[in-house]
């Protein structure tokens, strides 16, 4: 229990602070019955009949569970193809991200490494362009590369990201020196010191970077969708925006089935590892 | 060197395509017959275009609209929040929630309820109250995208300045108290004071963001109706994809960039006071 904030005990006791306190707890009521009510309707509207669904006004609760709209919903289009794709970026995404920028992380941090405050400031220096103004000269110089249409596209540019870069360098700083010198007296290498020391030790970083990942991976549609000409290579989110978001011909409770599916993993992932998630937060605030 | 890696492909995929940007912004890009240079005609092409006055107008009213509606509304309920004394796991995370539902279903689920007969205006019938046309009435279009990106996004917001309000030393505050000052000089002279830089460091770091803003302009409503929700982001993407005219996409990237970057200047150094202490 808190023993107090701005307000104190004594506050408490007065009348009129009891009257605002009490209308300030109502507006945060209202906030988190407007952040969950939507998310509910996706999910409830995805157990109605379609009638149900179209109904006007609006009922909140489903008028039966009808799981079938989930098979349906499934089989709609080819879910677990794209579901796979998704899962090959956010794989390969992780892998370049957590081995190229654990490496350049842990040099710049541990190793000497020459002109090393021009080559922080090399890679730094990109937070500070916005990444619109150079979308799509990025996608000619993907096009150009000849990496159109292939999971490539992803893999190598999820590499060129100062911010987590930033993060994992911001961690490695905090891992303390003498470790790595006492390791090189008994005769390790860099890449043993990198492998054995700093990388368990970063584990928690890393999760949090897994999260990010993740949800960046499941989230995107826009990027694949200039990248990906082939339907057969679109993840889930942008296969969901070219087929369910603009379909007319679907009906609306199969719809909400579908963008069920969609919503929970990450409502799942955010309700396990919320720990990592928050402190991912903060350190995004502090610097970034 | 275990930094040339990551340092190739900072190049490759970062670096060289903010150069190419500006290389193409001087030619006529032609992915079969090669690329000519044209000098100054792209930056001719969209200085003259009526759409860029229209989408210049549309994002500064999209940035405006996102501070009036979504920037104090962190600010208030992580004040209102840090008071709580039961439950605030549970706000804190329902309010985050939001956050993570992806944006194809915030797009799916706003759609349905921004309908002529969908929830929204259920509720506002029952009120009494006209219908509104969210999506296909040009004055409401925007805001009506601004309010679904409220709803998404301002709980990551509210727990960074949760976080610092939380920091603040409880002995502040009961020192002003024996001292006399009421809640509202409590809140006015130490909580605002306390979190001012990293105000001002959100405050920048909102402008940057809203002015790139084009995703949910474009799924939503593909810029309309009538142009209402064309950004200038929306624009450069238009300029490339449906025109296919990648230099003149180029130069408006250009265009951008002088102006952003000043504004990523100021953030930097705002960081460098310290603000998210």
């Amino acid at each position: 229990m808190v023993e107090r904030g701005i307000l104190s005990r004594y506050d408490f006791r007065r009348p009129g602070v009891k009257l605002v306190y009490g209308l300030v707890i109502v507006i945060i009521a209202l906030m988190v019955v407007s952040m969950l009510n939507p998310i509910f309707v996706t999910l409830f509207n995805g157990l109605k009949t379609n009638a149900a669904v179209n109904s006007f006004p609006p009922t909140f609760f489903p008028d039966g569970w009808h799981w079938r709209n989930y098979r349906e919903g499934w089989q709609f289009f080819d879910m677990p193809l794209y579901l796979r794709n998704t899962l090959l970026i956010f794989g390969g995404n992780a892998m370049v991200i957590f081995v190229v920028l654990g490496a350049a992380a842990f040099s710049l941090s541990h190793l000497r490494v020459p002109y090393k405050r021009a080559v922080t400031t090399f890679f730094l220096m990109t937070l500070f362009i916005p990444p619109t103004t150079y979308i799509i000269p990025n996608f000619v110089n993907i096009k150009e590369l000849g990496l159109m249409n292939s999971f490539w596209a992803f893999w190598l540019p999820a590499g060129a990201n100062a911010f987590y870069l930033l993060l994992l360098k911001t961690f490695m700083d905090g891992i303390h020196h003498e470790l790595f010198e006492a390791a090189r007296m008994d005769g390790a290498s860099d890449w043993r010191c990198f492998s054995r020391i700093a990388l368990p030790l970063s584990v928690p970083i890393y999760s949090t970077l897994a999260i990010f990942i993740f949800s960046t991976a499941w989230n995107d549609w826009f990027w694949p969708s200039l990248i990906m000409h082939k339907s057969t290579m679109y993840p889930l989110s942008t296969a969901i925006y070219k087929y369910v978001i603009g379909a007319r011909q679907l009906d609306l409770n199969i719809r909400f089935a579908i963008l069920s599916i969609v919503m929970i993993p990450p409502i799942a992932v955010f309700l396990l590892f919320q720990r990592f998630i928050m402190r991912g937060l903060q350190l995004g605030s502090v610097k970034g | 060197m275990f930094v040339l890696p990551a340092a190739a492909i900072f190049i490759v995929f970062l670096w060289l395509p903010i150069a190419k940007g500006f290389v193409y912004s001087l030619y006529h890009v032609d992915f079969v017959h090669g690329n000519t240079f044209v000098g100054w005609d792209n930056y001719r092409t969209v200085l003259s275009d009526r759409d860029l006055l229209v989408a210049v107008r549309n994002t500064l009213y999209f940035v405006g609209l996102c501070l009036v509606i979504g920037f104090w509304v962190p600010i208030f309920f992580a004040l209102a929040v840090s008071e709580l004394r039961r439950f605030q796991g549970f706000v804190r995370a329902s309010a985050y929630l939001p956050n993570v539902v992806p944006l194809v279903v915030l797009y799916g689920l706003w759609r349905w309820f921004y309908d002529p007969v969908g929830p929204i205006n259920a509720a506002l019938q029952a009120l009494g109250l006209d219908s509104v046309a969210f999506m296909t009435d040009p004055d409401w279009s925007m805001i009506s995208i601004v309010l679904m990106e409220t709803w998404q996004q301002f709980g990551s917001a509210m727990l960074i300045y949760l976080a610092a309000v939380l920091s603040i030393p409880k002995d502040w505050y009961e020192a002003a108290e024996i001292d006399g000052a009421g809640i509202w000089a409590r809140i006015r002279h130490i909580t605002l004071p306390s979190i001012r830089n990293l105000v001002l460091l959100m405050l920048v770091m909102q402008l940057i963001a809203t002015s790139q803003s084009y995703q949910s302009q474009l799924a939503m409503l593909d810029g309309g109706p009538m142009k209402a929700t064309l950004t200038y982001a929306l624009l450069i993407v238009k300029y490339a994809t449906t025109k296919l005219e990648i230099g003149a996409a180029s130069a408006l990237g250009v265009l951008m960039f002088l102006v952003l970057a000043l504004l990523a200047v100021i953030r930097n150094r705002l960081q460098d006071k310290g603000a998210g202490a």
